[in-house]
């Protein structure tokens, strides 16, 4: 903690570095910020990732396309979902396969069931993060029943390997689209009753509101997306601007706001929730019978050599995954362009002149995940 | 936030369309390392954003090092791939100047391929230890087939 | 009034003896009984279940959890300053005891009965700060040091209007009861309470609402729980103890919200006085009750920020309060 210390304010001792991370209740798991302070003021703000590498894009030039599908939902273990199915969409696209009709309908459900469950984690710990204790628990039994259904059609409750290039690895039965339509049901009570614990209380309001303004330049900059740009007023959104799967199919809209704050973050991911609902209910009317898989799917192959981008609408903005084939059963390489590396890069500036307390709010309310962006 | 097309008359080697469809992609363009920052420059000039940046170990094939630039707007989607094919332990203009969300991409790409960028504010290692002494994303660490026997670096996964 | 125990035992040291152990034994009992109740509680607003192993509804669970604590190695982390972090545990936890021999149980049980007691409620009440600064100062922690910083300000702010809204019972105690009457008798407060049939949060609710307020603050509760707000300082002023002199730190939590409840229960609830129970009863249901109240909030709120909460004590709080004691002044003067 002895390291040089820049400015005036070295000069008198009033400006220290405080080391927040990467072993802090409210640091998300390993994110470790460098704060130089002047009382509880930030002067300058780093953040010191890395403590989550797994080198992921390593693993994957060591290994043949499909036994990188594992890798994928590590990645963002919140939503291993979204991520392992957009890996099997851009191998797909790469390849030219032909998904049949009702494993792109699974996908929508699994997928945005899966975005559903993010969020809800996202406001249980926002709302710890600013020291209301109860919410957590209550947005965790809601996560839980989506846990539950996903668990019973994939095997697993977080690091899903449900997509196969082609299609699913399990079908759905009558009991899961029970189950879902049930948990669709039951959150529109949640959200009301979400709405009345922590949206109506004035102190979350206070702790909110005009904290942690990320406007619309400087989301471009950075490249900020998601949640947090649309509550900038873009109405980014890869599942509208740039359709994958089909989502083209579905009626849902964008919500945007532009007060760019930490409660219009909240806002956006609670509208995002009601969306999601819409298309998990269209798509379980709408879902057809059929197989889940192309009569002859491709085991073992061999993509032509050249490049592939595929981005996907993940629980935390764009999702992006270059593709580079050789020609050979290995990738020459997998870059993974994760939402949450950009939207953090933001907070040094973001973070500059607030207090302590607020740093708490504003890098909760950007919702990051470490894996993800160490990789 | 919609941009108009970017001026890039004479910045780039070559360009071509793309077919979104196939490759993810709009346009394709190759540049020289000298015109990465007004290239850049002009992108951001035109509202896009930089949206992904990478490297790629070509010295097997092309005895180059090839870094990867997409660039995009907030719709109406127009996603640019530029590649710059750069001279091993050639070092690259840094484009931070123009976009700050190179800061942090810039870093990452010297800490995986250990290319450094001219003009970077801090170029420091990002994901990897500071006291690494390897750039992990080149192609001749930590292969598996290293992996057998003592090929020397350690870092290899266990047979 | 009361007799106290000095008067009910012949020798002065015995009775000193038997205060302590009483105090004591209180609240020792009292920490272990509201730690369990917290967590019932908040198990119960969060639909959890709770401590439920040891013992029927697992309330000797704290007992356990407090064995724990005696039997764990004391941890001293290094270029601390060393007798600041070894006397501030104990300067915490010495002026909340001492607090707590001054109330009056029932009509006719107390430890001492003092014409100032409310004052040296509050000036124990005060002290304790001194306590917690020393640990943030002596930890030699910079999550510690921030944590008694805001504890400090915060303290220092909150008891102005804590004293204020106190005052404005004690004025027309004062005024209602004639000259031989001591509104900062604690004793007199409450057997005035039970002459004149109401409770005086009746006649003071802004009062009593300024009190219970600044009493969450002073008690370092949430949403007022700054100087210790985990998201942010880890544990505030006391990261760095372990084993026993945390436990001292989190008694004295406690028995800190049981006095300002006590002193609710006095000042606005009529203390011991009470239908068919006797007296004592009625001066634990009312208290735990406070304490209650206390938890609920705890566990339904958000956390201030640090600049909010100072602006709402100077810019909300002692404006009130002050205007509060002027017109009960006036109306004392009318009446």
């Amino acid at each position: 903690m002895l390291e040089e210390i820049r400015d005036e304010g070295a000069a008198t001792g009033e400006r220290y570095v405080l080391n927040m991370g990467p072993q802090h209740p409210s640091m998300h798991g390993v994110l470790r910020l460098r704060l130089e302070l002047i009382g509880e003021e930030i002067q300058e703000a780093e953040a010191v990732i890395g403590y989550a590498h797994r080198a992921h894009e390593k693993m994957a030039e060591n290994r043949t396309w499909p036994m990188f599908l594992p890798n994928t939902s590590r990645v963002d273990y919140l939503s291993g979902m979204i991520y392992n199915l957009a890996y099997c969409q851009a191998v797909e696209k790469m390849l030219e396969i032909e998904v049949p009709e009702r494993a792109e309908y699974i996908r929508i459900i699994a997928g945005e069931l899966n975005r559903i469950s993010s969020h809800l984690l996202w406001l249980g710990t926002y709302v710890m993060d600013i020291g209301g204790l109860t919410p957590f628990l209550y947005a965790w039994d809601d996560r839980e029943q989506v846990l539950n259904i996903l668990e019973r059609i994939t095997g697993s409750r977080l690091t899903y390997s449900y997509g196969r290039f082609g299609g699913l690895t399990m079908d759905v039965d009558d009991v899961f689209i029970k189950q879902t339509q049930v948990f669709l049901e039951r959150m529109k009570g949640r959200l009301v009753e979400y709405d009345k614990l922590v949206r109506q209380n004035v102190i979350f309001i206070k702790r909110s509101e005009g904290v942690g303004i990320i406007d619309a330049e400087t989301c471009r900059r950075y490249g900020v997306t998601g949640p947090n740009l649309r509550a900038a007023g873009v109405a980014y959104d890869v599942r509208k601007d740039e359709p994958y799967g089909i989502y083209d199919r579905f009626d849902f809209e964008v919500p945007t706001l532009t007060t760019a704050d930490s409660l219009a973050r909240y806002d956006i991911r609670i509208r995002e929730i009601e969306e999601s609902l819409k298309i998990v209910g269209q798509a379980l009317r709408d879902l057809p019978e059929g197989p889940i898989m192309p009569d002859k799917p491709k085991k073992k192959f061999k993509p032509a050599a050249g490049e592939t981008y595929f981005a996907v609408e993940a629980a935390r903005g764009h999702f992006g995954m270059y593709l580079v084939s050789d020609g050979s059963e290995t990738p020459f390489k997998i870059k993974l362009r994760t939402p949450s590396f950009s939207n953090l890069a933001a907070m040094p500036e973001v973070l500059r002149k607030t207090m302590v307390a607020d740093i708490i709010a504003i890098v909760g309310s950007i919702d990051i995940v470490l894996p993800e962006i160490d990789r | 936030m919609s941009g108009t097309a970017p001026g890039l008359d004479g910045l780039l080697l070559t360009s071509a369309a793309e077919d979104h469809g196939k490759s993810g992609f709009h346009h394709r363009h190759t540049c020289a390392p000298e015109s990465l920052l007004a290239i850049a420059r002009a992108f951001d000039a035109a509202g896009y954003f930089l949206e992904m940046m990478t490297a790629e170990d070509r010295r097997a094939d092309l005895d180059k090092m090839r870094l990867v630039y997409t660039w995009n707007r907030f719709g109406p989607v127009d996603r640019h791939l530029l590649q710059c094919d750069l001279e091993v332990g050639a070092s690259a203009p840094s484009v931070v100047a123009a976009t700050a969300a190179a800061d942090w991409m810039e870093r990452e790409v010297y800490d995986m391929y250990g290319v450094t960028f001219d003009g970077h504010p801090d170029l420091k290692r990002i994901l990897l230890p500071d006291d690494s002494d390897f750039h992990a994303l080149l192609k001749d660490f930590g292969r598996m087939e290293d992996a057998e026997g003592a090929s020397g670096n350690g870092h290899g996964e266990d047979a | 009034m009361p007799e106290t125990v000095t008067q009910m035992v012949d020798s002065p040291a015995l009775a000193i003896l038997i205060g302590i152990a009483g105090v004591m034994g209180a609240l020792t009992f009292n920490a272990l009984f509201l730690v369990w109740l917290e967590r019932k509680a908040s198990a119960w607003i969060q639909r959890r279940m709770g401590p439920t192993e040891v013992g029927p509804f697992g309330v000797l669970q704290t007992i356990a959890d407090m064995l724990k604590l005696l039997s764990k190695q004391l941890i001293t982390p290094k270029h601390i300053d060393k007798p600041l972090y070894h006397i501030a545990p104990v300067l915490v936890f010495v002026p909340v005891v001492a607090a707590t021999s001054l109330f009056p149980f029932d009509e006719h049980i107390a430890l001492s009965n003092l014409d100032i007691g409310l004052v040296l409620v509050f000036a124990f009440g005060g002290l304790g700060i001194v306590g917690i600064f020393m640990a943030g100062w002596g930890s030699n922690n910079k999550y510690a040091l921030l944590g008694a910083m805001r504890s400090v300000a915060q303290n220092i702010s909150y008891e102005i209007p804590l004293i204020l809204s106190a005052l404005s019972v004690v004025l027309m105690v004062n005024t209602m009861g004639g000259p031989e009457t001591n509104g900062m008798n604690l004793a007199q407060v409450a057997q005035m309470q039970h002459d004149k049939g109401y409770w005086f949060v009746l006649v003071q609710p802004v009062a009593a609402l300024i009190y219970f307020i600044a009493a969450l603050a002073e008690t370092n509760r949430a949403p007022f729980d700054i100087p210790e707000a985990e998201s942010e300082l880890i544990a505030g002023f006391h990261t760095e103890y372990s084993g026993m002199r945390f436990a001292l730190f989190f008694f004295a939590e406690y028995a800190n919200m049981f006095i300002v409840a006590m002193v609710a229960t006095v000042l606005f609830f009529g203390g011991w006085s009470g239908p068919v129970l006797p007296g004592p009863a009625w001066f634990f249901i009312k208290t735990y009750g406070i304490v209650f109240a206390m938890m609920w909030i705890r566990w339904t709120f958000p956390r201030l920020r640090f600049d909010q909460l100072m602006s709402f004590c100077w810019m909300i709080l002692i404006p009130l309060s002050i205007l509060n004691l002027l017109v009960t002044a006036f109306i004392a003067r009318a009446v």
